[in-house]
């Protein structure tokens, strides 16, 4: 005890020492820059007038410097940019978050993602300010978070913390519609190398006609991951693409299943599912781990940070840390994401035919992966013992829980009280497996 | 020299479809043994939360004469301020 004693009163004394010695030398310095300071200012500073001050004040303002555009303004990466996009550029991408606010506030379009990113892309559009530099506060949450991949994958493991995998291990063959939905990957980059190939509107390179075409996994998180893996320069466009399109997915669905389906097989009744034991769910995230290990290590980040989030759920022991993952730490990550992706809002990156080429793959890409979504539900309906109802394939995009609730929506219209909505979210759940499977695919062809 | 996009992304297709369908086979025929696995050995869903729950009611009754025990000195406590 009294040797205790003894020993925090040596590292008390110790540490005052310390604090004492680093207070005089600070002083000493200080006061040696106060002089210089001086001396500094009394070389250097103009005395000017009251008018003088006012003019080179208004030269600092945002007016002047979007009505006088100078070649040598810079944006946050440091490159010029040209005239268009400090003045005309700027006042458009104005008008563009404030629709997107709109879409988000009124319309109810993911607002808690194209919120931040529209709010981001305001920020990122004051000129002057310069808050997309790597000093400025979106520069910094981008090269926090962004630039490195993090916050996407803080995301994923939210979303496995939220997700049941009950639907799915009650019927694992439905796994195959989340599969056959990330057509709308693959079916979009043989879009996006056409479009750049053979009509010139746009010139894609293979790395940005990846990116664009993982749109098509209508996942968000993967989305961001892999933009700014492959081709970071389009990242706010693809972003707000993706996001958007997942809000639309209401709206893109429906024509299209019910055009692929006939109405006899829109009234198919599914049996009800059999029981899952718990176990099965606390193993299944160790097992697609073990998978992903020794078949697809590039996925290992996006499926890693989703089994840990599932895993911590279905533990039942650890629940502070499943509902912070679910709560607290997704709501902090997708504020930073939203802000960050928002800084890629910039007048000259967005601007550009590039954003408009990215909307239309975009648009493509959750049809096809629908449209392949349902096709392979009435194929294996076809060769299935139990009935499948073919509208369930639409759920295999991911967009969870967006997508499964559309499939019960229509399946109600077509035959009420027929419920899919349980059916649905097999193929919902495995999509987003699907989406991070292709990612990783994608991902290893261009290491 | 000029890379064939399409060509490539064709190939890229190829490749892309047939890993994310294995992959998913592969999980598919996993999850069908575990639930078998486990269907054998670990037979009744409903029996897993059975032991817990002799143990559930005990924790239950602790809790409750615990709350009671709170709310009384919690009470009287009040009352002595009250006086006081």
């Amino acid at each position: 005890m009294k040797r205790i004693l003894l020993a925090m009163m040596i590292a008390l004394f110790a540490a005052g020492a310390a604090a004492n010695a680093s207070g005089t030398t600070e002083a000493k310095s200080a006061v040696v820059t106060q002089e210089q300071l001086k001396a500094d200012e009394a070389a250097n500073f103009e005395s000017k007038s009251v008018g003088h001050l006012l003019v080179d004040f208004f030269k600092e303002t945002g007016i002047y410097a979007m009505l006088n555009p100078s070649p040598d303004v810079v944006n946050g990466d440091g490159e010029k940019m040209s005239a268009f996009a400090q003045s005309w550029g700027r006042a458009i991408m104005f008008v563009i978050v404030f629709i997107l606010f709109y879409l988000a506030i009124a319309k109810g379009f993911e607002p808690l993602l194209l919120l931040p990113i529209a709010f981001g892309g305001l920020l990122a559009n004051i000129p002057i300010a310069n808050m997309t530099g790597p000093e400025g506060m979106l520069g910094i949450i981008y090269n926090m978070g962004i630039a490195n991949e993090f916050f996407p994958l803080l995301i994923f493991m939210g979303v496995g913390a939220m997700t049941d995998f009950g639907p799915l291990l009650s019927n694992p063959k439905t796994a195959l519609l989340g599969g056959a939905a990330q057509f709308g990957i693959f079916g979009s980059l043989v879009g996006a190398a056409a479009l750049s190939q053979y009509t010139g509107m746009v010139d894609f390179t293979l790395k940005q006609c990846s990116a664009i075409s993982i749109i098509g996994g209508a996942d968000g998180p993967t989305s961001i991951f892999i933009a700014t893996a492959l081709a970071p320069e389009l990242l706010g466009a693809i972003a707000v693409a993706a996001y958007s399109y997942m809000a639309l997915v209401p709206v893109i669905q429906p024509p299209i299943m019910k055009a692929l389906t006939s109405p006899e097989e829109r009234k198919i009744v599914m049996t009800t599912s059999r029981k899952v034991h718990k176990l099965e769910k606390l193993i299944f995230p160790l097992m697609i781990i073990m998978l992903i290990a020794l078949l697809l290590p590039e996925a290992a980040p996006l499926m890693g940070a989703f089994a840990f989030g599932n895993f911590a759920k279905e533990s039942g022991v650890v629940d502070r840390l499943s509902n912070e993952m679910q709560n607290s730490l997704i709501n902090i990550t997708t504020i930073f994401l939203g802000l960050g992706v928002g800084s890629k809002l910039q007048a000259d990156k967005f601007l550009v035919p590039e954003t408009l080429g990215i909307m239309i793959i975009g648009l493509l890409a959750f049809a096809a992966g629908t449209a392949a979504g349902v096709l392979m539900g009435k194929l294996m309906n076809r060769f299935s013992k139990e009935p499948i109802n073919p509208l369930i394939g639409a759920a295999g995009v991911s967009a969870v829980p967006m997508a499964a609730r559309v499939v019960s929506k229509v399946g109600a219209d077509e035959k009420p009280g027929n419920i899919l909505l349980m059916h649905a979210m097999g193929p919902n759940v495995a999509g987003v497996i699907g989406s991070a499977v292709a990612a990783g695919v994608l991902l290893s062809i261009f290491r | 020299m000029e890379i064939d996009l399409v060509g490539e992304s064709i190939k890229f297709m190829i490749l892309g479809m047939t890993v994310v369908f294995v992959f998913l086979m592969i999980l598919v025929q996993f999850m069908k043994l575990q639930a078998y696995i486990i269907g054998k050995y670990f037979p009744d869903p409903v029996a897993t939360p059975a032991p817990t729950s002799p143990k559930g009611p005990a924790e239950d009754e602790q809790a409750r004469v615990a709350a009671i025990i709170a709310a009384v000195t919690e009470f009287r406590k009040s009352k002595s301020n009250s006086k006081g």
